[in-house]
């Protein structure tokens, strides 16, 4: 009886890893502001989440028919998921025209300011803008 | 001593309830979203989440065709993405009376590569 116990005490562990995933894609969906950034959370919940929680179900399931098709179901997301985000991408670069205002730009200005010229004015600038 | 059984069904209905309170969370970020492109990252993770809750109750229900259902509903949920995206990368070309091709996208690039570095040459 103890085997199955230690099955369930890894099913579980993959379970809950994959929902912790979830959660954090879920977070980073909602804390992060541009779509750009955001995709990088999602498509951490659809490799990393699917997968843990579909190897929680196939070690609860065992060797079956079942375990195949949901590893399928595994091998589809991890195919289709790159694609679905190239085409978001590819839409979000060709309709926003502020793509260049994005934070991790002006992250770099900030650091090129601090790095050149100290003025006040620049160190006011960057304390605003954060 | 709880059996085997019942910690499977606790861990399992768990797991649903989170997954659940999640979908709510993104459903309102889909409609929270500034940007179309933010609605259809939404869209796509609630229909991921849809997808662990089917594969979920197909074990919890012990019921086998559940794991077909789910299948096909990642299929569908791609293709939904696939579709919206290509529709509203029309709909925005239609409206700048633009050919639909990757010009567009390199122009545009392009276009705010060069602001950036206007941007830079001013400071």
């Amino acid at each position: 009886m103890a085997w199955q116990w230690y099955r369930f005490g890894a099913a579980s562990l993959c379970l809950v890893t994959g929902i912790v995933f979830m959660i954090l894609a879920v977070f980073g969906v909602n804390r992060f502001h541009k779509a750009l950034n955001r995709m990088h959370a999602a498509a951490m919940g659809d490799t990393l989440g699917i997968l843990f929680v579909f190897l929680g179900l196939i070690l609860v399931r065992g060797i079956s028919f079942d375990s195949l098709k949901l590893f399928l179901v595994i091998l589809f997301f991890w195919m289709a998921s790159p694609v679905s985000g190239h085409m978001v991408s590819r839409l979000e670069a060709m309709t926003d025209e502020e793509l260049g205002e994005l934070l991790v730009i002006r992250r770099s200005r900030r650091i090129k300011a601090k790095e050149g010229e100290d003025s006040p004015e620049d160190r006011g600038e960057s304390q605003a803008e954060r | 001593m709880m059996g085997i059984q019942q910690a499977y069904q606790c861990l399992f209905l768990g797991a649903v309830l989170i997954l659940a309170l999640l979908i709510i969370i993104s459903m309102i970020r889909s409609v929270l979203g500034p940007r179309v492109a933010d609605r259809i990252i939404a869209v796509n993770m609630i229909g991921t989440m849809t997808i662990m809750i089917i594969a979920i109750l197909s074990v919890y229900f012990e019921e086998n065709y559940l794991v077909d259902i789910c299948l096909i509903y990642a299929m569908i949920s791609f293709l939904g993405v696939v579709v919206l995206c290509k529709v509203y990368t029309g709909v925005y070309l239609r409206d700048k009376n633009m050919e639909a091709n990757m010009e567009a996208v390199e122009d545009n690039l392009s276009q705010q590569k060069q602001e950036v570095h206007d941007y830079y040459e001013n400071e």
